[in-house]
């Protein structure tokens, strides 16, 4: 976006000690001027202790903060220039909105806030509400206030702390757009602390997925999704089917695995396992990269796709697709998402089925790991 | 249960009034006992009090309500100093009160950890002991060869409160400063508690907030801390100067003759001069004294809001 690097946050080797517990382990990352970054985990992974490492809320046990070239490892939070909107909030109850946005200006010595409170309230479409007390104010309005009052000090970055954790579904929605715009607006870098995964999804450019103060996996939303590298990612983020099987031959690009009686196809890119001939890799797919056909019409499939059979356990429809659970000699639940575009009406429970995908679509992960990892968390944050 | 089932369908409506007309009267059912006991306690004595003080006479004649309202303006005019004295004695010990009490409540709401339980024990274990007893203590704490007078004598302090009047020659008790002690020492739970109270119900992420726009510690506490603790300030205030402007306790065993205040008097006409008029018209200036001081506060504190 520009070449200033001022608004960069770069963690050297940080790490959170409280007494025996271990918040967060060791850790390395930069968060890029502009972008808007998302910490995600369930709750008690390190995140939020991550998110008040930065702010100076926190003292790391060891390592170092910088904001562009400046360290601020020790510095208390009033001489930092990053602001933070809080999970509750946290806005001064005997004070009105508009004394709530202009309390940072005030600090630092600015006279005439006037106008940029004003400007800033328009922003956040809270024009009318100035002289109110936050109590008078709805969840979503306070919500906005806590944004504006962070945002008028033009911080070099924003940390948002679960800031749509108390609205309700609809208004988060709205919300994670609202923060998006004015993300892109400003141009100021966010990182912002959530447990929704859909949350981190649809609004950051940048997603580190936390689990037990490490982080797990960084990258782009799609590709979190497409390729994860660990189990815990792979259920967390979504729901993943995961197979144990045994590498058979290297063919190229391609590495040819047995699984029961069958054989898969996994693209070498996509493989984060060791994985020598006669070793052990777990493969995943999601649900929706699925084909469900009917045993009868197996003979209609195309050459090249990885097949797996089995039987239907379980079938319920949602509107928009069908969700099933395949009982398959490779594993006992195997989940399907169909869109319910052209339904087939023999795809009911007990019915054998051939559960078909495209190779590109699997990935293969190291099976040292828990298979189970991060189900429940993923199904607690949700 | 029968009945109800048996019933046509419309049956039930009129058996549902009878609760309702019942339910209209509970609340003042309910306010019965405390309206009485007012009436008995508080309202009763008040009128007679009034009473009392417009009415003329002598103990053997027997007193006769006479409208002598100049009973009023001639215990005013001899009692003055004492009305006086009452009202800056139980001011420095509220403010007194006040400065130590808020470190304290604020250690203890913010900073004691597990130690908060047994700072709040120490801070009300005096009252597991009589006033009087407690008082009559500080007789001995200020002894005129104690420790307490020998040290701020080889301090100088004495010499300082001298010349401030507070204290006469070398001597400690006997003084306005000891009856002032008295009460600040007395009163001072009543502070701590309310402050304790509404500090403790400060949320702490307030104070990060504040932090993290860029308010320094000391600014924190100047724009967030004390103004949320205002609600505390206003009634511990309250709690401590009332009582201590009507108090002789602490004016009877610490002070001497010059030290005297209405308390004192109120006491002296009623209990050995037995001049009930004049005791119950001092009692009734002190009572809107303080009522117009209190509101006159309460306005100016500009806490209406916050409580």
């Amino acid at each position: 976006m520009t070449t200033d690097n001022s608004g960069d946050v770069r963690l050297s080797g940080i790490s959170k000690t409280y007494g025996a517990f271990t918040a967060v382990h060791p850790l390395d990352l930069t968060v890029p001027q502009g972008s808007f970054f998302a910490l995600l985990g369930a709750s008690g992974c390190g995140k939020t202790t991550t998110l008040r490492m930065i702010a100076g809320l926190e003292e790391p046990s060891s390592g170092s903060v910088h904001l562009g070239d400046q360290e601020v490892t020790h510095l208390p939070p009033y001489k930092r220039p990053v602001n933070t909107v809080f999970q509750s909030y946290a806005l001064f109850p005997h004070l009105d909105i508009f004394e709530n946005v202009a309390f940072g200006l005030r600090r630092r010595g600015i006279k005439s806030v006037k106008k940029q409170v004003e400007d800033m309230l328009e922003l956040v479409q809270l024009g009318e509400q100035a002289r109110k007390k936050p109590h008078q104010l709805s969840g979503g309005q306070q919500q906005r206030v806590a944004v504006a009052r962070a945002l008028i000090n033009h911080p070099k970055v924003l940390l948002l702390d679960e800031p749509l954790g108390a609205l309700d579904l609809k208004l988060r929605r709205q919300m994670q757009l609202e923060l998006k715009r004015i993300q892109t607006e400003v141009g100021i870098t966010f990182v912002h602390v959530t447990h929704d995964q859909e949350e981190a999804m649809t609004m950051a450019d940048t997603v580190a997925v936390m689990n037990a103060g490490r982080v797990e996996q960084l990258g782009a939303p799609s590709d979190l999704y497409e390729n994860p590298q660990t189990t815990f990612v792979a259920n967390f983020l979504g729901t993943s089917n995961l197979i144990e099987a045994e590498i058979d031959t290297r063919s190229g690009e391609d590495i040819v695995l047995k699984a029961g009686g069958g054989k898969l196809v996994l693209p070498r890119t996509r493989c984060s396992a060791p994985g020598t001939t006669g070793g052990k890799v777990l493969v995943g797919v999601r649900p929706e990269k699925i084909t469900l056909t009917h045993a009868d019409d197996a003979g209609e499939i195309a050459e090249g796709r990885n097949r797996i059979t089995g039987k239907i356990a379980d079938s319920s429809f949602i509107g928009v697709s069908t969700q099933y659970v395949i009982d398959s000699p490779v594993c006992p639940e195997f989940e399907v998402y169909a869109q319910n575009i052209d339904r087939d009406a023999r795809l009911v429970p007990g019915a054998d089925v051939v559960l078909h995908w495209n190779p590109a679509h699997t990935f293969g992960l190291d099976p040292a790991q828990d298979i189970d990892a991060g189900v429940d968390a993923g199904e607690e944050a949700a | 249960m029968a009945a109800v089932t048996e019933a046509p369908p419309l049956a039930p409506a009129p058996e549902k009034k009878p609760p309702r007309k019942r339910g209209r009267f509970t609340p003042y059912w309910l306010l019965l006992p405390g309206i009485l006991w007012l009436l008995i306690f508080f309202a009763a004595p008040m009128i007679y009090q009034a009473s009392t003080s417009v009415q003329t006479g002598s103990l053997e004649e027997g007193y006769k309500v006479t409208w002598h309202f100049a009973t009023y303006w001639d215990a005013l005019s001899s009692y003055w100093p004492q009305f006086l004295r009452s009202v800056f004695y139980a001011a420095s010990a509220t403010v007194l009160c006040l400065l130590l009490g808020y470190p304290l409540a604020y250690l203890i709401a913010f900073r004691a950890g597990r130690w908060r339980n047994l700072i709040m024990i120490l801070v009300i274990a005096p009252f597991f002991t009589s006033f009087l007893i407690r008082t009559l203590a500080w007789k001995t704490i200020l002894a005129d060869n104690g420790p307490v007078v020998h040290t701020l004598n080889s301090l100088h302090i004495l010499s300082l409160t001298d010349w401030l009047g507070w204290t006469a020659g070398d001597r400690v008790l006997a003084t306005p400063l000891a009856v002032v002690c008295g009460l600040t020492y007395n009163f001072l739970p009543f502070m701590i508690l309310p402050l304790y109270t509404s500090l403790e119900r400060i949320d702490g992420r307030l104070h990060e907030a504040a932090g993290d726009l860029y308010a320094k510690p000391f600014t924190t506490f100047r724009k967030v801390t004390f103004p949320l603790s205002m609600p505390g300030v206003v009634s511990g205030t309250l709690l401590t100067f009332i009582p201590a402007a009507g108090d002789y306790v602490n004016a009877e065993l610490l002070g001497s003759t010059d030290t005297r205040m209405v308390g004192n008097v109120i006491q002296a006409q009623f209990l050995r001069v037995l001049d009930y008029p004049t005791a119950a018209a001092l009692s009734f200036i002190l009572m809107a004294a303080i009522l117009l001081m209190v509101t006159f506060y309460i306005r100016r504190s500009g806490t209406e809001d916050l409580v």
